[in-house]
């Protein structure tokens, strides 16, 4: 009996400290060196704007549309394939992939793809930007 | 038209070309690696495609019978022999002993086991002689191929075998 005490005692301190350790109540963590900004730049704006007028989902499709058309996905897919041969098809891991045909894919866009949709990127932005 | 806008314009326009770009590349890698991981590309291995393209170089090499499958009288396979539309091997039947001819092995067992039309009059004709006697008149004399004239003679001697197929059931000789 006269052990029960320090026994209760000891799981009340560690109880505490653990709740002291894990508070709801911490005060918030300072960031750590990162500029935070409170405004959104004008460039999170645009986005938020493309998004929510649908006018980024049609130039997915657009993009989409045209890099299929020329023969490029084609050319990014057996691209892919090299790679898998390489390494065996379950030794690959996606971020492997992504890092292995971007330098390629973004080489390879035709010029004429590339400023269709820069127009039109363009010209959204121009009549977001008023 | 404000010249640093334009700027401004152009960079940030790029900026998200290369977001938009970014997010179909890693559609399509995604969708690759699916593929790869799933097993459902039957192109992958090397081995398999150079099977498959050996297989229709040799269908194109016999190009003249390739298109002139349907023309020449003969079948002609990938690796190019004729086979005749009966087949000729010849062989023993197992059944009777006699040789025949592939092709004609079908109507042969027909004859041979009996499950044909013939084969099965024949039977019945040798092993219930009796009972045909009185039923088997005209309907069965349609049926005979062999000359008529030995029936024709059973007939006349009031034989109670008259038009019965084969004539050398003797044992409805009076």
């Amino acid at each position: 009996m006269s052990r029960s005490p320090i026994f209760f005692f000891l799981l009340a301190a560690s109880l505490a400290w653990f709740s002291m350790k894990h508070s709801v109540n911490r005060p918030p963590t300072p960031d750590a060196g990162e500029d935070q900004e409170k405004e959104p730049t004008f460039r999170e704006i645009i986005n938020i704007k493309l998004i929510e007028s649908g006018e980024k989902e049609r130039l997915m499709e657009l993009l989409r549309e045209r890099l299929i058309e020329c023969g490029w996905k084609d050319e990014m897919k057996a691209h892919c394939r090299t790679l898998i041969k390489k390494k065996g098809r379950n030794n690959v891991t996606l971020d492997e992939l992504v890092h292995f045909i971007t330098p390629k894919g973004r080489a390879s866009i035709p010029d004429s793809i590339k400023a269709e949709l820069l127009q039109r990127i363009r010209s959204f932005l121009v009549s977001a930007a008023q | 038209m404000s010249g640093p806008n334009d700027d401004n314009h152009t960079e940030l326009s790029s900026y998200f070309f290369e977001d938009l770009l970014d997010s179909v590349i890693v559609d399509i890698a995604s969708e690759c690696h699916r593929i790869a991981r799933l097993g459902l590309d039957h192109n992958l291995d090397e081995e398999e495609e150079e099977l498959r393209l050996s297989e229709e170089a040799c269908a194109r090499v016999a190009d003249p019978s390739y298109n002139g499958e349907m023309n020449s009288k003969y079948v002609v396979d990938i690796f190019g022999q004729a086979h005749p539309p009966v087949a000729t091997e010849i062989f023993e039947c197992m059944n009777c002993g006699r040789s025949v001819m592939a092709g004609k092995f079908a109507p042969h067992l027909e004859k041979c086991m009996g499950k044909g039309r013939k084969a099965r009059l024949k039977m019945t004709r040798s092993s219930t002689a009796a009972q045909s006697r009185h039923s088997r008149g005209s309907p069965v004399s349609a049926y005979s191929p062999y000359s008529n004239s030995t029936s024709a003679h059973r007939l006349a001697n009031g034989s109670p075998a008259a038009g019965e197929p084969y004539s050398n059931g003797t044992s409805e000789e009076p």
